[in-house]
């Protein structure tokens, strides 16, 4: 019976050959997709272990808990043009110190170790622009087992224990971490690379839900194709003395060897994937290909679950016909959804509107059980309401409509809604909670405060001191610095800001909310501000003024005065340093050569970056989950518009004979154009109306009660590729015409 | 009478295998012509090229004074819609839509509204003996049930042509004559001609004359020939 099943899947003529094809491309496609994700998470693991000996001197590991001696560890976050340096300063006290990965020893003195792609940049920059900040010479390069990506930059510098002793900042280690930290702190957030564990559970979420729901979909929808006939098939065997025990072993080969295949091309289009995908800055930065792996409980999971999985689901398929000798008979005809369906979306709503009215609850806690339970309510709701607001928006249709494509359509929607909403479901969830993490994602960014942009974002360094109170005051700039800065073509103005420890300026007065209060503040010369316009002005006859110590980021200062202080400005010079910031014109060579410059004569906690930098460092997450929204919407829309192909085809085959006579008996191939497309179209396009627009709804009750904010709109991108992945689906919809003219031509009915 | 339809030394092969080889009929107005012949023998392959559904590789098909075979396919497409009827053996309701339904649509496919379409659909359920069916979908309706709803939507636009393959070819003999006798009284009384495809010598009795088709030529086996008088 086994090698008759093998025959007939392998061998059963055109019909059986097209229905296998089809088949093994969908589970190949799915399965891919499934081993990409896999693979996705264990690259992130990978990625997140390499860069854990970064975390050395967050984790205390202090010299009394071993016999080591300590390493003084000193970890910075520099930059050169926009790209993210991990700069660690290192210094021994002793032979047994410990070693980071990547690298045979500790750089003594004068010594650092580059990564590949640092040593690169330092080859091609002139030394004054980069080289310059790192003191010493090159004895090597780091491996790749200390690097999260094939492009990381990372130095580690060798200096004398005394030297980093009194270095801000620095730590002594008895050994270097080895697993990656659960969370971030300073600059390991902006060295790091990777999602943070608790990232990996999001991800996961995400993918598990929006991309593989509609995968899975459509390889259920797949299988369904030319199932009429291969049941017709099974009867006819039946009436030749089949039991029904060898046709569900006939069922089951046919369906395990189309998985089997399809596992084979899965792997294939993953292997195929690979390497493009590993370029791919998923999470900021590309990944090792090798990284993107598969471990042998993933591979066996996939290669023996999905078959087993497909021979189960053909069994189940079976249940719901009726196979006798006689023919094929439904078991029982679809009852039609009820009302109550709609029930959990509203409740999931109204969950969420509750909070709008009575506030949200006072601890972090208690608003993850607030509004948690209530975007889950309406995730599932959206789900159980859709063949209910399928039925009910064809049967409106079949009551108002003259026209015959829409009246056929509209009929099939209304008799089988489950079956009309199951081929877009997976779309339902891609859509609102891509549409709910876009929406949140921009309100926050538009809630903070405004950034700096335009050209004095990147055109502004700050060099910010003062990081804390343990922090020791640094000497303001000598005359010889600032006029070396100022020398650096491109370079439009210095401006010191001195420290003052005690002095504010009124929040209000820089357009913040009153409840920030007033915002720490140092004294700047008001001749050096004059010569920065861009920074404001002081008030007429003012000779220093209090501007805004340690952060520019989020104000634009150009048309503020700032207020007058007492501080006369001979005695400018003995306060100490709080911030250095350089007007530039933008060049990278400007920027470059003055924080060189400035990292050489303030080797301080934080080292120097331009406004833009810092406005994109802070988004950098934001930006992350916003690339996965768009990358789920790609992926997902064109796939939910395959599985409206594979259910257009597999309703095609089942209605060849009526629709071929209705051509035949004169009806335009226009009405049947109008009725494949209205009965695909139409849930595509209503889910996503209604899944965008109840994703905006929860997003817009959540931000008004859990932010306090209205809900901002997402950005042009949002909408342009939601309707990219909408046409995508239209056209591949659009696709299956040519299929529908061939299939239903007078051939068909006269051979019928 | 003046004829209606008129084929003349139609030749018409499916690759490799000749079908017709030079088939020539004439059907006058308001006629009930049977075609028989044996299975393979060609009748249907006649009587889709005599509809405009295939155009045949040499010879003439004319229709109230036009040249059929000549039409581009979108002016036979409205030529079937607007002009003709069709009953088949089986299989050619939708099942989507109501028995009512089905029988409105060449009236919707034509433009007519919802609402007159429906009535006039109604109409031919009392005639048909369907009284109570209207609801119905095609899967809930008998063998006999349903091409009777067939029936009715291939006369329902009031065709100059009804063209019916096998119409009782899966029914049994006492709901096939009770289909049939409904098929030539409405013909009759609409003046519909009828060009009926069958191999039953019972079925054909219902038609006021009889061809034969065999080896892919036509030969008239009873009944009058039409009158000449084919407007061309």
């Amino acid at each position: 019976m086994i090698r008759l099943g093998l025959r007939l899947t392998m061998n059963g003529g055109r019909e059986a050959a097209v229905r296998l094809v089809l088949l093994v491309a969908a589970v190949g496609l799915g399965v891919g997709l499934l081993l990409i994700a896999l693979s996705g998470v264990n690259a992130v693991n990978s990625q997140n272990d390499r860069y854990a000996w970064l975390a050395t001197g967050s984790s205390a590991r202090m010299a009394a808990s071993s016999g080591h001696d300590p390493l003084w560890w000193l970890l910075r976050a520099d930059r050169f043009d926009g790209q993210r340096i991990a700069r660690v300063d290192v210094a021994a006290t002793g032979v047994s110190s410990p070693v980071p990965p990547g690298i045979p020893r500790l750089p003594g003195p004068g010594e650092y170790y580059a990564s590949p792609a640092l040593a690169a940049l330092l080859r091609s920059t002139p030394a004054s622009q980069f080289g310059d900040r790192y003191p010493g010479h090159p004895i090597g390069t780091i491996g790749d087992v200390a690097l999260p990506s094939p492009n990381s930059l990372a130095v580690v510098i060798g200096h004398t224990a005394a030297e980093l002793a009194h270095a801000p900042g620095a730590v002594e280690a008895s050994s270097i971490a080895t697993t990656p930290p659960s969370g971030c702190d300073g600059d390991q957030c902006l060295v790091g690379a990777g999602i943070s564990a608790h990232g990996i559970d999001l991800v996961l979420s995400v993918v598990a839900l929006a991309l593989l729901s509609p995968v899975l979909i459509f390889i259920a929808t797949a299988t369904r194709l030319s199932a009429a006939r291969r049941e017709q098939r099974f009867a006819a065997m039946r009436l030749a003395g089949a039991t029904p025990k060898q046709i569900s072993l006939i069922a089951a080969v046919e369906s395990t060897v189309a998985a089997l295949l399809g596992v084979t091309v899965g792997f294939g289009v993953f292997f195929a994937l690979r390497s493009p995908l590993a370029s791919v800055p998923f999470t900021g930065t590309p990944f090792f290909t090798s990284d993107l792996s598969l471990s042998m409980p993933d591979i066996m999971a996939v290669a023996i679950g999905v078959p087993v999985a497909s021979a189960v689901a053909a069994r189940l398929a079976l249940r719901r016909v009726h196979i006798s000798p006689l023919g094929v008979s439904r078991r029982a005809t679809p009852r039609p959804p009820k009302a109550w369906r709609v029930l959990p979306l509203l409740a999931g709503l109204a969950e969420l509107g509750f909070f709008v009215v009575h506030g949200r609850p006072p601890t972090t806690p208690g608003e993850i059980q607030a509004f948690l339970p209530g975007f889950l309510l309406v995730i599932a709701g959206l789900v159980i309401a859709g063949p209910w607001l399928t039925m009910t928006g064809a049967r409106i249709m079949v009551t108002r409509t003259s026209r015959p494509g829409a009246l056929i359509a509209a009929r099939r929607l209304a008799d089988d809604p489950r079956a009309g909403f199951r081929a877009v479901s997976g779309l339902v969830l891609a859509l609102f909670i891509t549409t709910v993490a876009v929406a949140l994602i921009t309100t926050q960014n538009t809630t903070r405060s405004a950034p700096l942009d335009g050209p004095a974002a990147a055109n502004v360094l700050a060099d910010p001191f003062l990081e804390d109170s343990r922090t020791p005051t640094m000497p303001a700039p000598t005359a010889a610095l600032l006029s070396r800065l100022r020398g650096i073509e491109g370079v439009q103005g210095v401006l010191a800001v001195h420290a003052k420890p005690g002095l504010t300026i009124p929040a209000k007065r820089l357009g913040k909310p009153a409840s920030w209060g007033a915002v720490p503040a140092g004294v700047v010369s008001c001749a050096q501000l004059a010569s920065v316009p861009l920074f404001g002005r002081c008030p007429a006859g003012a000779a220093t003024a209090a501007f805004p110590a340690d952060s520019l980021f989020g104000v634009r200062f150009g048309d503020f005065t700032w207020p007058a202080v007492s501080v006369p400005v001979g005695r400018l010079d003995r306060l100490g340093i709080g911030d250095i910031n350089v007007a530039t014109n933008g060049s990278v060579p400007a920027v470059e050569r003055a924080r060189t410059l400035l990292e050489g004569a303030y080797p301080s906690i934080r080292l120097p970056a331009t406004l833009g930098e810092s406005t994109a460092e802070s988004q950098q997450k934001d930006i992350q989950y916003q690339q996965l929204a768009d990358v789920i919407i790609l992926i997902s829309l064109p796939i939910a518009g395959c599985t409206l192909a594979a259910s257009i085809a597999a309703g095609l085959a089942d209605r060849k004979r009526p629709f071929s006579l209705l051509r035949l008996a004169g009806a335009p191939l226009g009405v049947l154009r109008r009725v494949v497309a209205l009965e695909s179209a139409v849930p595509l396009l209503a889910v996503a109306v209604v899944s965008i627009g109840v994703g905006f709804g929860a997003s817009a009750m959540y931000t008004s009660a859990e932010m306090q904010e209205p809900m901002a709109g997402p950005g042009a991108a949002y909408y342009l590729i939601t309707a990219a992945g909408i046409a995508v689906s239209l056209g591949i919809i659009a696709a299956t015409f040519p299929l529908l003219r061939r299939i239903t031509g007078p051939e068909v009915a006269r051979n019928e | 009478m003046s004829l209606i339809i008129e084929a003349r030394g139609i030749v018409r092969s499916f690759g490799q295998t000749p079908a017709l080889r030079g088939a020539t009929v004439e059907v006058a107005k308001g006629e009930i012509l049977a075609v028989m012949g044996p299975s393979g023998s060609g009748k249907s392959t006649l009587l889709h090229c005599l509809a405009g559904i295939l155009t045949p590789d040499e010879g003439e098909v004319w229709f109230d004074g036009k040249r059929l075979d000549a039409l581009r396919e979108s002016e036979r497409s409205a030529l079937r819609r607007d002009r003709f009827g069709f009953v088949f053996q089986f299989g050619q309701l939708v099942p989507e839509l109501t028995a009512e339904e089905n029988v409105a649509l060449p009236l919707l496919l034509s433009g007519t509204r919802r609402a007159p379409a429906l009535r006039e659909a109604r109409t031919w359920f009392a005639r048909l003996g369907l009284d109570g069916l209207e609801g119905r979908r095609s899967g809930e309706l008998s063998g006999g049930q349903a091409q009777r709803v067939a029936l009715a939507r291939g006369l329902v636009a009031g065709p100059d042509v009804l063209f019916a393959d096998e119409p009782t070819g899966s029914l049994d003999s006492v709901t096939g004559e009770h289909v049939m006798n409904l098929l030539t009284a409405s013909a009759r009384e609409q003046g519909t001609t009828v060009i009926l495809v069958t191999h039953e010598a019972r079925v054909a009795a219902y038609a006021d004359r009889e061809v034969i088709v065999r080896d892919g030529k036509v030969s008239t086996l009873t009944g009058v020939a039409p009158a000449a008088g084919l407007t061309q």
